[in-house]
């Protein structure tokens, strides 16, 4: 019954022969402390981290980012031109929502002045390259080694597209799968801009 | 005006609460009776207050008031009266509020019961309990207020949110609202909220009284498990309908044919369910054996600390996952808080360790009490499992400068093993004796079961395709759900013939005598459906895709698809619909016209998938518009799965309810039996092999 172990409040010690001296228990408490403020100091670290979003603004972050099939390109090389960089990678299921849309997209623009990088982000390069030729993408892929594009361009997470105009300003991020008639919508207006043209204030 | 009520209301609640919690410490440590009866007036008035604060939410809302900066965020013109009242929960603000507004519903309740026995927890119940209400309702108060407004500072490009008016600024009253996220306009995720903060808010109850049992140094007798039984089986299941519906919502919102991702943000949920889980059978063991004491505590401060744990990440985006929140001011103060509570559990903890002995120690290692101490196990090797894979992308990014993501293979690999042992153990517990139980007496018990488990799995295989893991699971699920009907079918028999009742009699008053023990196997029996919907989601899946021109068809699992139009259209609330239809098959019988549609809600220019679904016990075939071309009618692209047993997922979730309101009913006095209160010393049932 449950009342056979009560001490009486008088006398808050264990009875001897139930006072078993466990050696381990030494380090119990200050590992376990240990761990705990362990914990919280890497949370605080992480909210310290996570007070800024996706850059949206500014000049954009220059790379160079070698292709799955061996072709490289350059941001900064790529003035006059306005650029399109998805990052995306072949577990992430939205992704795969806008492949399709991507590619078709890229086709229609490829000779009006518009580049598209795909950055592949976190992943590897035997399931890449299926997903690449599931959607049968000519645009150039590359894997972001070590994160370091993912990194500067400071994304949350997968799928994200950002726009660079022709001045090599990035001009905006869409988080998130792209539908039609999104893409265009923003290329257009893109191109439209002429060269030389500081970026609205 | 009703606004200004609502603020109001808001800082009295606040006031009420930190006054609650202090004076009911103070009688604690003082012995003062009157003291902890105001405290306990105090708690009580909290929540009349706050709904004071809720109904000018909610009114404001409805209305459409737009000098509330909150309700210009996620309310609009275009919502429905329905909506726009659950978009109370829509936002952080309005959440925040709700949340403080039940956890003082809940603990105002406990505190209103008769306190006849367990009175000297009563003034630590509410310090503790209070302290975390004064806690949310400060935020609600100080940091995420609802009731600010929208302010222009002349010269200024973007609108400042605040109480009142900066100096010089003009009050901006938008026309319409930005309406609620389009993802969140689905029962589920109306569902969702609610739910899942009453499943967090009530285990405050519990904690509540483990740590008044620490501090008053009762935490080796279990008045505090007895007195608060009712209050864990109520927070674990909303909790559990809150996981079941967020895996709803995934399911028919975010469109990618499963419900269950492993995203951060549903570990996050996910963890304090497994302890509490946990939790809940464990204080069975020291109900009845004095054991695991010291296990009961770690596992409710562990409970709790993850409900704080998982709103944290969930709100402050600092794990970043593909659905992140936006951003605020609460992390800081959430990680204060975080940090104290646990520390403060942990510290408490250690200093009664000597208190927490256990009455009896393991006496054999086949027996029901080391069932239980596995299963403690095991869920928390699945917690820290999910929870490493979890935090893993920040220590790596902190340690290595690379940010990485920890995705469902690794979940699957080392989780999936452990809940198959778990459900192994589901199924043989029932069988096992308390204090020892003899092998070859287990071995006559569960032959039978192993037997027809083993029937039933190689039945349903032969239907469905042969995979070696598939086989395994089937008969896992299988396996535990023989166990369960066996336990009713031996208690039903045994009341048969003892008193001679004919089998329906039997069984009605079998479980209504007992409703502890048959709610619980109800529960599980529910249980094991989700499981059998994890199964199917794991090994059965089947998929396809293809681009169609007008009937040309996509083939799956039997099922023919056979496209016949695509068109656009103006839908309400502000979205561009464009949508499929096609057909299904199976073979030649026509089964059902299939509407998979892509919606574009134009002002907050996001997308919304709206699959078509053809749903029957066995499986859905799930269909997803993925393209299309503007011209023409050709090139139109289908994605579709054939997801089995996934309905028996929602169907668990139903079940698991009906247990738990079983188990939790109150039953009156005449139909408590003697023959059911079994005394630590002499536990040996009928019909088992103990001694």
């Amino acid at each position: 019954m449950n009342t056979m172990s009560v001490s009486d409040p008088g006398t808050p010690s264990p009875p001897a022969d139930q006072a078993r001296p466990r050696p381990a228990s030494r380090f119990a408490r200050p590992t376990a402390y240990g761990l705990v403020l362990g914990l919280l100091a890497l949370l605080a670290w992480g909210l310290v981290q996570a007070d800024s979003g996706p850059r949206g603004s500014g000049a954009a972050p220059d790379f160079t980012l070698t292709g799955f099939d061996g072709r490289t390109v350059t941001l900064s090389a790529l003035r006059g031109q306005v650029a399109v960089i998805n990052f995306w990678a072949s577990w992430c299921p939205p992704c795969r929502e806008e492949a399709a849309y991507l590619e078709r997209t890229w086709r229609d623009y490829q000779d009006r002045g518009v580049v598209f990088i795909g950055v592949d982000w976190s992943d590897t390069e035997k399931e890449a390259l299926a997903y690449i030729d599931e959607f049968e993408i000519t645009y150039l892929n590359g894997p972001d080694l070590g994160t370091r594009i993912a990194q500067d361009y400071r994304i949350q997470g997968v799928p994200e597209t950002f726009f660079v105009d022709k001045n090599g300003q990035l001009r905006g991020v869409h988080i998130g799968p792209l539908s039609p008639p999104e893409l265009e919508g923003r290329i257009e207006e893109l191109l439209a801009e002429p060269e030389g043209n500081p970026p609205p204030a | 005006m009703l606004n200004d009520v609502g603020l109001l209301a808001l800082i009295i609640g606040f006031v009420l609460s930190v006054y609650a919690a202090a004076a009911a410490a103070w009688g604690g440590w003082k012995g003062r009776a009157a003291w902890v009866a105001s405290a306990r007036n105090a708690t009580c008035l909290v929540f009349p207050v706050l709904t004071l604060s809720v109904i000018a939410l909610v009114s404001a809302l409805l209305r459409l008031d737009f000098r509330l900066a909150y309700v210009a965020d996620v309310s609009s013109q275009s919502m429905s009266p329905f909506l726009r009242a659950t978009a109370l929960w829509g936002g952080q603000q309005g959440s925040i509020l709700f949340w403080a507004w039940m956890m003082a519903g809940f603990v105002g309740a406990a505190v209103l019961r008769p306190w006849k026995r367990d009175r000297e927890l009563l003034p630590w119940v509410i310090a503790v309990a209070m302290l975390t209400t004064a806690f949310f309702v400060g935020l609600s108060l100080f940091i995420t207020n609802p009731f600010e407004r929208y302010w222009l500072l002349p010269g200024a490009q973007e609108l400042t949110r605040a109480l009142v008016a900066p100096q010089g600024a003009m009050p901006y009253v938008a026309a319409d609202g930005d309406g609620l996220n389009p993802l969140l306009r689905h029962f589920g995720m109306i569902g969702h909220p609610p739910t899942t903060y009453l499943g967090f808010t009530g285990f405050v109850i519990p904690f509540a009284f483990a740590m008044a049992a620490l501090i008053t140094r009762k935490g080796h007798e279990d008045g505090w498990i007895r007195a608060t039984r009712r209050w864990t089986l109520l927070a674990w299941m909303f909790l559990t309908v809150g996981l079941v519906l967020g895996g709803r919502w995934a399911y028919d919102v975010l469109g990618w044919g499963g419900f269950w991702g492993w995203d951060p943000v549903e570990n996050a949920m996910l963890m304090p369910w497994l302890t509490g889980t946990a939790f809940l059978h464990s204080v069975m063991i020291t109900e009845k054996r004095g054991m695991l004491k010291v296990w009961n505590m770690i596992l409710i401060i562990l409970t709790y600390a993850l409900s704080l744990f998982g709103t944290f990440i969930t709100r402050t985006g600092v794990i970043g996952s593909v659905h992140a929140f936006a951003k605020s001011a609460l992390g800081p103060a959430f990680f204060l808080f975080i940090g104290l509570t646990f520390l403060g559990s942990m510290a408490l903890l250690f200093r009664r360790l000597s208190d927490l002995r256990t009455e009896h120690e393991l006496e054999g290692v086949v027996s029901r009490e080391t069932a239980f101490l596995l299963q403690n196990l095991l869920f928390l090797a699945i917690t820290f499992a999910v929870f490493w894979g979890t935090v893993f992308p920040m220590i790596s990014e902190l340690f290595t400068g690379t940010k990485i993501t920890v995705g469902p293979p690794y979940f699957k690999q080392v989780v999936g093993p452990l809940f198959f042992a778990l459900l192994v153990l589901m199924g043989l517990t029932p069988l096992l004796a308390w204090r020892r139980h003899g092998l070859r007496s287990l071995a006559r018990t569960t032959a039978p079961l192993l037997a027809a488990s083993l029937v039933l799995t190689v039945g349903w295989a032969y239907l469905h395709r042969l995979h070696p893991a598939a086989w395994a699971g089937l008969w896992l699920v299988s396996f535990a759900a023989v166990s369960v009907v066996a336990e009713f079918v031996k208690g039903v028999r045994a009341r048969m013939e003892s008193r001679r009742e004919g089998p329906a009699l039997a069984l009605l008053r079998l479980v209504g005598r007992q409703r502890q023990r048959y709610g619980g196997y109800i529960v599980h029996l529910g249980v094991l459906m989700i499981a059998l919907a994890f199964v199917g989601d794991t090994y059965f899946k089947q998929e396809t895709q293809g681009t169609l021109s007008v009937g040309e068809e996509l083939a799956v699992g039997g099922y023919r698809l056979v496209f016949e139009d695509l068109r656009g259209y103006a839908g309400t609330d502000g979205r561009d619909i464009v949508e499929a239809r096609a057909s299904l098959y199976r073979g030649d019988r026509f089964l059902a016209t299939l509407t998979p549609r892509r919606d574009f809600f134009v002002v907050q220019e996001q997308p919304v998938t709206v699959p078509g679904v053809y749903t029957t016990a066995a499986e859905d075939i799930y269909v997803l518009l993925v393209g299309w071309e503007e011209v023409g009618l050709q090139a139109t692209t289908f994605k579709v799965y054939l997801n089995p047993f996934i309905n028996w997922a929602w169907v668990g979730g139903v079940i698991i309810v009906l247990g738990v309101l079983l188990s939790a009913w109150p039953a009156p006095k005449a139909f408590s039996e003697v023959s059911y209160e079994l005394r630590p010393s002499r536990l040996d049932r009928a019909g088992s092999a103990g001694e």
